[in-house]
This record gives structure tokens, C-alpha cells and sequence, in this order.
């Protein structure tokens, strides 16, 4: 298919073009949303405004934005994590779901026994481990028989649903609600036992976890072996083998952390936000969003971070957007503003790595490099 | 060995004029001419890089040339694309075949033909097979599956694609590199087959012998230009070098005389009945090996018949079935390559971009990727190598922190062989599979001086080729490798080239 | 003899996987291709509130259908350009379009939240075949997607195995730079599977709102169909009757409580509901595990981008 212009591969990168890409893939994405508002019968301008201000601009608005970014801050991480070394655990929403069901069982179970910080330490710890054994089957999968984490990641992500749907619905559950009759629901913890808030706000102590988790993950990426072994596998699993880095061990590694970074996302949101198993999954798709924030923020930490707190605004004004008067907007604008960055992210980041360049007249075959490909090991 | 041409005599059957095509950092052909008659094998011989393949790729419709002319029969053509110039009687076998594994030979022979019809005729297009395989004298089975085959045969199906399709004119790239000599030969008795019944062969290699022996005519290129075209009847293989190299040649590199060896008793690799088993198959099969301190042993063999298997186990990266692997005395016993590489060996592999050297990664990620694995990485002292091995190597990179994908084939060699040389000195063992391949005249004087500086400080170096004239020139004692086992060895000097040919395909003692 | 609930199961089970199979059977195409578009379920959403608007505004059916398809190619397009002509993560650009998808789906589709579609597509009875005890009711007394939905298997199963275009489509999926070197058109053939795939999650989209689910609602109309219909292309390796078959086997894990609750089995729905995914890890582990990789294991170079590199 001849479209007249040829991707060629840069041979170094810019900071310059690490920021204006993201920063043109939103505004094309915002004016290509424009668009389908536009279309639909709606102000674009109120509806980005009433967004903004629903999210950035009162106090309420800012915490409220940041507390919704803090488990995207995990997920993103946990996508980042795997995704830099070409593996893709894209089954973080059910590693999500599982961190939610262990961290609640602490929660109920050892609540009483335990002193008030320590059980929420044993949560997280409860919730990651639980994230960790969920994409554990995945992980073996993978290093020892080759298996497509894509399409096991995933399929464990649904069974963790119906897993945790069961929980609530199934008749005797441990984490069914006795006294929720007319709907079904968790059974919520202690509010003993529940993390703090900071003063009046929503913002609890897993925004502070998401960003020591940042801090975390960039050390061990940028300056630690464990580092270099995940990029050299992800690179080149041959130089792997070559340089005597056990591939198989850091497949797992970077695997089972990803699954704890989300089962602590999960873990933090029973302890500060949920208190208690959501039928409807927690909050459907932070585990899916965690990629699109690992994607824009290049599958660095501080990228995460930064694409984190934006989304979480984005994700706080759907919410808010309908308590505007006049405009009364749907929520899903914000889901379908997600969707559209995303995509024109994906795009974008092409250019990252390439340039265009227009394709002269007699020279169509000209030999284009191979981009990087996104390895299926199905 | 002119053959007579079938057609009538109304010049050539392709033909190229002044031909340039530019890449983005080379121009890789400038202003070619060249003619192939029919009826005619013509070579086109160069050293890798030559622009022998992007020659051959601009005829065969692959690329579209910058400038000049192709002339096809005597009628101008633009030819846009491979389909088309297969159209025009043009077909080109790669060194890297266009096969899909997973389907049949008569498949693949299928693929891309328009002129089949929309419903497939399965066991018409496999008696079609059988007819052009039985009249060329290519015999394949037109229902093997491809991942089933050897590589001569895989060779053997893209020939037959070729001439089934209609092809008069074939390019064959390099075809004999992954071949035994026994199976150049039948290729050689196909080719001249094919040539007398009026088929143009355009034969491309880097071998002198062998283009002496196949073809009429000689087309010679050097960075891109020709450089000159004889009849192979006029001219000798050292004349034809000269052409190759632009100055006169010693055929066979000197080998420095081995009068600074050690001790005889002394050992520095050990290699002791290695057995080396995969998929209940032995890739390596009783493996008897020594090195002695300031020696070079050469390990020659068609590709595929356990060299690489053999340089894995020797580094350490794969452990033996059975069977013991000693450096310096000590044994390897299944450690892995960093253990092996703390008992002194070190091992610069074939594929350098991808396996020695990591091309996403930069210079100085690069130089830590075999060095001691400490918790938190010390950048600094490994950018201070890289950047004293940019100086002495005189690397040509953009900087110590751009990545390797960007080092070209030779600067890739130097990087790698400055991280693995370069280390502490000592009694090394060194491993080196191919390590000239692909390099051009300067880089590969510099590895065989390299190689040389080893032994001469008293190293041990296994060299492992398919180059057969490399191992011959360089090591002071060779061995070839048939299936996983040793088939002869001894003095490169002393053995007949028609034992070392017999040897490489199993036949002999 | 009564259509027992066992017959009646295995009706609806036929019914309920029509929408599966049609977009697995999508999906299969755009993978042979050595595309991967994890978009399913947004196209799915995006074919399913298009063809409600339209079979709403218009009363005809079968144009709500092609337009359904339609949209559902258009995102199917958006995935292509990405990850042929751009060369960008598949699995990345594929989740964007779930993503995209569901939020499009649900914002255009908010005025009909909950809304039932006026008419339904009308069953058709095969003659006598129709009366015949068990095999009538679950073969012949089903609508015409249904046996256009069988038909379409075996098209693809024709086209993929005794045709020279179908040739050219695996030799694409397997080895691009072959299919390239030979003249075919690495990324047209590409083009136009994923967009083939788009149409058909369209339709299986399109399906489920006119035949099965009473009303248009984001999170009951699909319910995680597009998934399944992901999983179901790995658990039926890449084979259109293996496909079908398992979009049968499938529907009827989703219709099975019916079944069970008659009998006096009680096994939770939430189970069942995961049998699915389940079975296709198992399966997928299977394949990948033994010699039979070669054969019938996925697309040597699905999930990869394509480019001449040659030089």
C-alpha cells in the first residue's frame, strides 16, 4: 500500500521529540473528541471547560483527581514494568481484582488480632501477594513453555472477575455482605482498619504507595542488575543467554512484581477508598487504564506518574461532569477521551522512533529498517 | 566450459546500463553496467559489500535503481516490483530463502503465481513440480513440508519456483554458502544444465574457485562499481582478486610461525568426550578437544552441524549432556558463562548485533553486559572502557551513549572484541565463531591481528568458521565438524583440500 | 415428544453463539494475517449501538445490520493504519480501541439506554426438516444469520485452504517478507482482513442487539462477548470449523444454567461463566506444548509489524 510517505528509523532520540509527541497526541485526541461532541449536539468548549475545572481547579476537584490517580499509578506501573521488556501483562485488572479479594479477607479476617498499622501493612502485603499468584500460571506458562502471556493474562482477568462476582453473590461467601438484603455486596472492613485520609479530602495513603512505588521502580530499572537483566531479556533474549542472565528467573521477576504492583493497587483500594469487594469490579478498568497511562508515559516511572495524574483528572470530572448544570454531559465522554489519547498516543509514539520522510519519485523500494516488533509467542 | 547458446545470437539477455543506486548512508551501486548473454553463467564477483546483491536485487525488480537503464531482451523495462520482473524471465534466489515453513513445497511454488486460478489445483501444481524438478534434475518431493527439508533442498524449491514460474534468468545469490562441497557440486552440474538450455545464470559469490569453475564470464565490483569484466577463459584467479581488492593479494594469508609456543604439556582448553543432546538428538557427539597456550585451532564444517552447539558448550552457556569442559585447569561444571568467563575464556559469537552486543542498548550498557554483576550497575567505570576502546579502535560512532544498532558491521566486531580482548590480561582462552563475516578488508586485518596478538601473548583461541580459506589461514591446527562429531584433523598445511571437502560431507574415514 | 430443557438449552446455546463465532470468525482473519486486534469488544459495541440506532430509525433490519458492520470497520481501519502502516504495538493499539470503543458505544448510545428495539429478525423454519424430534429446533427453527453464520465458516475454511487468495493471506500471516518477495501486497492483504475482522465483530454486534439482548445497555449487550470471542480464535487454533465449534460449546456454557436449574444441578453461575477462559489457557498451554506447534499453532509472525529490511 503506497500512501507516498516512508517511516525511517532515528538514530538518536530528542527530548524534544519525547515531549512534543505526548503533548500533540492529547490535543489531537481532544480535537478529534471535539468532534464526536460536536456532532452529537454538545459545546466542546463548555464540555473540556466544565472537565477542567470539575478537576484541576477547586481543591476538591484536585484531591479528588488525585485520588483516583493513585491506583492507576500502580497499574501504570505495573504495565510499564513488563511492557519495556516486551512482555505484556495486560491482565493487571484481574491481578487487581485478586489483590482486592486477599487484601479484603485480611481485612475481615485479621483485622481484630492485629495493631492498626500493621494490618494495613499485612493488607498490601495480603493484597500483592495475591496479585502475584494471579498471573503467576501465566508467568510459568510463559518461561517454561512459551505460552502467550497476552492471551493467558488476559483470560485470567476474567476469571479473577467471575471470581470475585462469585465471592459477593455466592450464597455462603466469607466476603458477602449478611446484611445487605436487597442487593448483594462485600462485606465492608472495620473502619478501624481503614487507611487514613488527609484532612477532609478522599486522598489516603495509596497515593503515598503509588509514589514510592514510582520511586522504587525507577531505581531498580535505572541503576540496579535487575534492571539491566529485565532490558537485556527484553532486547535481546540471545545476549541474554549469551551474558549468562538467568531468562527465565527475570521473565518471572518482572512478571510476578507486575502482578503484586497491581494486586497492591487493588489492596489499596479496599483499605482507602472501597473498604470492601464492588460487584461490579471495583472500579471497572483501572487495570486496562494502567496501560494506556504505561503507553503515554513512555513505560517510564516518573512518565507513569505524570500521565497518572492527568488521567486521574480525566477519570474524577466523568464523575463530576454530570453534577454540571446546563451541559449535562455522560460520563463516558471522559472513557471515550481515554480511548481517543490512547489511540493517538499509539500512533505518536511511532514517530519517537521514526521520522517521516516523503517518498521521492523512483524510489519507492527504498529500504525501510524494521521496527521494533511487538513479540506474540502464541 | 562455454556452453552453447539455444536462442538466437540478438545480444544480450539482460542488461544493465548505468545503473546507481543510493541508500540513505551508501550508494551502493554506481553507474554498473553489465550483460549476461544467453545461454551464459556470469559471475558477479565482489567482496561483501560490494554491491553484488543490490545489483541483483535492482535486476530482479526488488529495488528501483536511482538512475540508468535495464534492458530485458533489448526492450527497455521499468520493473516496479519482483512480480514484474518475474514477468520479464527475471528470478532471484536469496541467500535468506522466501520460503514459508509451514507450507508444502507445491505451496510455496504456487505462492504469488497470478497465473493459477482462483481455486487452487493442488495436484496439478504438484505434478507441475514433479515435471520441472524432473526436467532441470532438482529433485524435491512437491508435498514435504519446508520446515521438513535440509537447506539444499530448500535451495532446490526456490529454484523450482523460479523455473516454474517462467524464469529465464536466474540469480542466484551466494547460493553455495550453506553448502556441502558434494551439494555445490550437483548445484554447479544444475546450473550448466540450465545454461545449456539457453537459461541465463547470474552467479554471485566471493569465491574465487568456485567462480572460476562455474562460469563463462567474470563481472567484478568494488564499492559499487565495476571494476572489471572478463572471460573466465582469459583470465586466473589472482588477477580476478586483484580486481576484487584493488591491489594484489596474497592468497593465503602467512600464518606466523609457531616457534613461540609453550610448553606441550600445558592445557589451556579441554574439551573431554562432549555429548551434547536435544530433542533426543546428539548435536554434539563425543567432542575431544585440547588447546594448548599460544595455539590457534581452527573448527571448519558446513554451517548447521554443531558449531555453534560446539562454541555454546565450550563458553559455557550450554551445559553438556555428558562429558567435561576445563579452562586453565578448572572445570565449567555447568555454572554458566559467567563462571567460564572468570576462569579466563571469553567468547565473541557469530551474530554480533543481537547476541554479543544488544542493538537497543548503548556502548556503555553494552560493555556491562559480561562484566562482574554487581547489585548496583557502575556506569562509570564501564563508559571510561568504552571510551578507551573508541580511541584505540578507532570505532566510528556518534558517542559512547548512542546505541550499537547504529555501528556498522566492523565497528560492531571492534566494539565487541574490545570488551571481550580487552579485559584483564592473563592466560585467556578465546572462542570466536565467524568472525570475519561480513567485514570488509580493514576490519578483517584487524581481527586476524587481534586473534594473532592473543596467541602470540601466550592465549588460546578456538576459531570457528564455515570460511574454510579462513580456518586454513589462520589456525595452526584444524578440524572439521560433520554431525556433531570431530572427522578429521590435523595441519592445515598438510591436509588435501579433497579430505577436508570429503570430510565436510561426512564421506571419508 | 415435548422439546424437553435440554433441546430448548441447546437452541438458545446455538443462538448465543452466533455472536461469538461471527466475531471470532473476524477476528481469525485479521490473525491469520498476522494482525492481532484485541478490539473486539469495542467494535462489537460500536456495531451493536449503530445498527440499534438505525434499525430504530428505520424499521429495516438488514440495513441496520450492514451499517453496524460498517462502523465497526471504520474502528477496525483506525487499528490498522496504527499497526500496519504506523507499525505500532498491536496489543496496545487493540486495547486503545476496546477503550475507545465502549466510551463511543456508550456516549451515543445514552438517549436509548434501555430501550427495546421494536421489531426482531423472524425465525425460519426449514420445511419439514423443522418438525423433526431435538434436531429441529436446534437446527432448522432458527433465523437466517444463523445459517449465514455456517455458511461463513465454511467460506473461510474454503477460502483459506483451496484458494490462491487464501494461500497468499496464510503465506501473509506466516512470512511477510516471503508473501513480499513474491510480488503480494503485505499490507493490503493486511488492510483488508482487519477490516474484514471489524465488519464481522460488527455484525456479531449487530446480531446481539436484533436477535438476542431485548435492549441496548453498554455493560448487558456484549457482557465480555468480544473476549470470549478473542479467546475462542486461540481455543479453536486458528481453524473456522474448530472456530465454530467452539462458539457452540461456548454458547452453551452461557445458556447451560438453564438446563442444570431443570435438572436440580446447582452450579453457580459466576463458574460457568468462566469456564470459558479457562478452557482456552488450558488449551493454548496444550497446543503450545507439544510438536503440534508447528501445524496449528498461531501465525508464525501474528502480532508483528512488517517492513522491507533488507539491504
Amino acid at each position: 500500500m503506497n500512501l507516498g510517505f516512508q517511516l525511517h528509523r532515528r538514530m538518536e532520540r530528542s527530548l524534544r521529540t519525547d515531549i512534543l509527541v505526548p503533548v500533540v497526541s492529547v490535543l489531537a485526541a481532544l480535537v478529534a473528541g471535539a468532534v464526536f461532541l460536536a456532532v452529537e449536539g454538545y459545546d466542546p468548549v463548555a464540555v473540556y471547560r466544565a472537565l477542567v475545572e470539575a478537576s484541576f481547579t477547586t481543591w476538591f476537584g484536585i484531591t479528588d483527581s488525585l485520588a483516583a490517580a493513585s491506583p492507576l499509578i500502580l497499574t501504570g506501573l505495573a504495565a510499564a514494568l513488563t511492557f519495556r521488556m516486551k512482555l505484556f501483562n495486560i491482565g493487571a485488572e484481574g491481578q487487581l481484582y485478586l489483590g482486592a479479594i486477599g487484601a479484603s479477607w485480611a481485612g475481615l479476617a485479621l483485622a481484630a488480632e492485629l495493631p492498626r498499622p500493621l494490618a494495613a501493612v499485612v493488607m498490601l502485603l495480603v493484597g500483592a501477594a495475591a496479585g502475584a499468584l494471579w498471573i503467576l500460571p501465566a508467568a510459568v506458562f510463559r518461561a517454561w513453555l512459551g505460552t502467550s502471556e497476552i492471551i493467558t493474562t488476559l483470560m485470567l482477568t476474567f476469571v479473577g472477575l467471575f471470581l470475585m462476582r462469585y465471592l459477593i453473590f455466592g450464597g455462603a461467601s466469607f466476603w458477602r455482605d449478611p446484611l445487605a438484603t436487597n442487593f448483594p455486596q462485600g462485606r465492608r472492613i472495620l473502619p478501624e482498619i481503614r487507611f487514613d485520609t488527609f484532612g477532609t479530602t478522599r486522598v489516603h495513603w495509596g497515593l503515598v504507595i503509588g509514589v514510592v512505588a514510582v520511586v522504587v521502580v525507577w531505581v531498580l530499572i535505572r541503576f540496579t542488575r535487575v534492571g539491566f537483566d529485565m532490558k537485556v531479556v527484553g532486547s535481546s533474549p540471545a545476549a541474554a543467554r549469551y551474558a549468562g542472565i538467568p531468562v527465565r528467573r527475570t521473565i518471572m521477576t518482572s512478571l510476578l512484581l507486575s502482578g503484586a504492583l497491581a494486586g497492591i493497587a487493588g489492596a489499596a483500594e479496599v483499605g482507602g477508598r472501597a473498604f470492601a469487594l464492588d460487584p461490579n469490579g471495583l472500579q471497572l478498568g483501572l487495570g486496562f487504564t494502567g496501560i494506556v497511562v504505561a503507553a503515554l508515559g513512555r513505560y517510564n516511572a516518573w512518565g507513569v506518574l505524570i500521565v497518572a495524574l492527568m488521567l486521574g483528572g480525566l477519570r474524577n470530572a466523568g464523575t463530576a461532569l454530570q453534577s454540571v448544570s446546563g451541559e449535562r454531559v455522560p460520563e463516558e465522554v471522559s472513557q471515550m477521551l481515554q480511548g481517543a489519547i490512547l489511540l493517538f498516543a499509539t500512533g505518536g509514539e511511532v514517530f519517537l522512533r521514526h521520522k517521516l520522510v516523503r517518498r521521492r519519485k523512483g524510489a519507492a523500494l527504498e529500504p525501510a529498517p524494521a521496527a521494533t516488533p511487538a513479540e506474540v509467542a502464541a | 566450459m562455454t556452453t552453447v547458446a539455444a536462442g538466437a545470437a540478438t545480444g544480450p539477455a539482460i542488461e544493465a546500463r548505468r545503473i546507481t543506486k543510493r541508500f540513505p548512508d551508501v550508494v551502493a551501486n554506481e553507474s554498473v553496467d553489465f550483460a549476461v548473454e544467453r545461454g551464459e553463467v556470469h559471475a558477479l564477483l565482489g567482496e561483501n559489500g560490494a554491491g553484488k546483491s543490490t545489483l541483483a536485487a535492482v535486476l530482479s525488480g526488488l529495488y528501483e535503481p536511482d538512475d540508468g537503464d535495464i534492458l530485458i531482451g533489448g526492450e527497455h523495462v521499468h520493473l516496479r516490483n519482483p512480480r514484474e520482473g518475474l514477468a520479464h524471465g527475471v528470478g532471484m534466489v536469496h541467500q535468506h530463502f522466501r520460503l514459508v515453513e509451514r507450507f508444502s513445497v507445491a505451496e510455496n511454488v504456487a505462492l504469488g503465481d497470478l497465473g493459477q486460478p482462483i481455486r487452487l489445483p493442488r495436484h496439478e501444481v504438484e505434478q507441475q513440480v514433479t515435471e520441472v524438478s524432473e526436467r532441470y534434475g532438482l529433485p524435491v518431493d512437491p508435498r514435504a513440508c519446508i520446515a521438513d527439508l535440509s537447506v539444499g533442498q530448500r535451495q532446490r524449491v526456490e529454484i523450482v519456483k523460479l523455473l516454474h514460474r517462467g524464469a529465464t534468468i536466474l540469480l542466484l545469490d551466494e547460493p553455495t554458502a550453506v553448502l556441502t562441497p558434494q551439494e555445490v557440486e550437483a548445484l554447479f552440474a544444475t546450473v550448466r544444465g540450465m545454461a545449456a538450455g539457453g537459461a541465463s545464470i547470474v552467479f554471485i559469490s566471493h569465491k574465487l574457485a568456485e567462480v572460476m569453475e562455474v562460469s563463462d564470464r567474470v563481472t567484478v565490483l568494488r564499492d559499487g562499481r565495476v571494476t572489471g569484466e572478463v572471460r573466465c577463459a582469459d583470465t586466473d584467479q589472482r588477477e580476478l582478486a586483484r580486481m576484487m581488492v584493488g591491489r594484489p593479494v596474497e592468497l593465503l594469508a602467512s600464518r606466523a610461525t609457531g616457534a613461540d609456543r609453550s610448553d606441550p604439556g600445558d592445557v589451556a582448553l579441554l574439551a573431554e568426550e562432549v555429548v551434547l543432546e536435544r530433542g533426543g538428538i546428539r548435536v554434539l557427539d563425543g567432542i575431544d578437544l585440547c588447546v594448548r597456550p599460544g595455539e590457534i585451532v581452527g573448527v571448519a564444517g558446513v554451517a548447521g552441524n554443531g558449531q555453534r552447539e560446539l562454541a555454546e558448550v565450550l563458553a559455557g552457556i550450554e551445559e553438556p549432556t555428558s562429558g567435561s569442559v576445563t579452562v586453565n585447569g578448572k572445570t565449567l561444571g555447568g555454572h554458566g558463562p559467567s563462571h567460564a568467563r572468570r576462569l579466563g575464556l571469553a567468547f565473541v559469537p557469530e551474530d554480533r548485533l543481537g547476541t554479543g552486543l544488544v542493538p537497543d542498548m548503548d556502548m556503555v550498557d553494552n560493555q556491562m553486559l559480561t562484566r562482574e554483576r554487581r547489585f548496583f550497575l557502575d556506569r562509570r567505570s564501564a563508559r571510561r572502557e568504552v571510551e578507551e576502546a573508541i580511541a584505540e579502535f578507532e570505532i566510528k560512532t556518534p558517542g559512547p551513549g548512542s546505541d550499537t544498532r547504529v555501528l556498522s558491521g566492523g565497528n560492531a566486531q571492534k566494539a565487541l572484541l574490545a570488551r571481550e580482548l580487552g579485559r584483564q590480561p592473563g592466560r585467556r582462552v578465546v572462542i570466536v565463531a565467524s568472525p570475519t563475516r561480513g567485514l570488509d578488508i580493514g576490519a578483517t586485518e584487524l581481527v586476524r591481528f587481534l586473534l594473532h596478538r592473543v596467541r602470540e601473548d601466550g592465549g588460546a583461541v578456538v576459531l570457528i568458521s564455515e570460511d574454510l580459506d579462513e580456518v586454513r589461514s589462520l589456525a595452526d591446527r584444524m578440524m572439521v565438524l560433520y554431525q556433531g562429531r570431530i572427522r578429521l584433523e590435523g595441519d592445515p598445511d598438510q591436509l588435501p583440500i579433497e579430505d577436508i571437502g570429503l570430510a565436510m560431507a561426512g564421506v571419508g574415514p | 415428544m415435548n422439546d424437553t430443557a435440554l433441546v430448548l438449552t441447546i437452541a438458545a446455546a446455538v443462538g448465543a453463539a452466533i455472536p461469538i463465532a461471527l466475531a471470532a470468525l473476524g477476528e481469525l482473519l485479521a490473525e491469520r494475517s498476522g494482525v492481532l486486534n484485541l478490539g473486539i469488544e469495542g467494535m462489537m459495541l460500536v456495531g451493536a449501538v449503530t445498527a440499534f440506532l438505525v434499525g430504530d430509525g428505520t424499521g429495516n433490519l438488514w440495513l441496520a445490520l450492514v451499517i453496524g458492520m460498517a462502523a465497526a470497520a471504520c474502528l477496525a481501519l483506525v487499528h490498522a493504519f496504527l499497526s500496519v502502516t504506523l507499525r505500532a504495538n498491536q496489543i496496545v493499539s487493540g486495547l486503545a480501541l476496546v477503550i475507545f470503543g465502549t466510551g463511543l458505544a456508550t456516549f451515543i448510545g445514552k438517549p436509548i439506554e434501555g430501550r427495546p428495539l421494536a421489531t426482531d429478525l423472524h425465525r425460519v423454519r426449514i420445511g419439514a426438516l423443522a418438525d423433526i424430534p431435538v434436531l429441529g429446533p436446534v437446527l432448522f427453527r432458527q433465523d437466517p444469520i444463523v445459517y449465514a453464520t455456517v455458511a461463513l465458516a465454511a467460506a473461510i475454511a474454503f477460502y483459506l485452504n483451496k484458494t490462491r487468495p487464501g494461500l497468499s493471506l496464510r503465506a501473509v500471516g506466516e512470512s511477510p517478507a516471503t508473501a513480499d518477495s513474491t510480488g503480494l501486497d503485505v499490507a493490503r492483504t493486511r488492510y483488508v482482513h482487519v477490516l474484514a475482522g471489524g465488519a464481522l465483530a460488527g455484525a456479531g454486534g449487530a446480531y446481539l442487539i436484533l436477535a438476542q439482548v431485548p435492549s441496548w445497555s453498554q455493560a448487558g449487550t456484549t457482557s465480555g462477548l468480544g473476549w470470549i470471542a478473542l479467546a475462542l480464535v486461540v481455543f479453536g487454533s486458528w481453524n473456522p470449523w474448530r472456530v465454530l465449534f467452539g462458539a457452540l460449546l461456548f454458547g452453551l456454557a452461557r445458556r447451560a444454567n438453564f438446563f442444570l436449574q431443570d435438572a436440580g444441578v446447582s452450579v453457580p453461575a459466576e463458574i460457568l461463566s468462566m469456564l470459558p477462559y479457562a478452557l482456552t489457557i488450558i488449551v493454548l498451554v496444550v497446543w503450545g506444548s507439544r510438536d503440534l506447534r508447528r501445524r496449528v499453532g498461531a501465525p508464525a509472525s501474528l502480532g508483528l509489524a512488517f517492513a522491507r529490511d533488507e539491504r
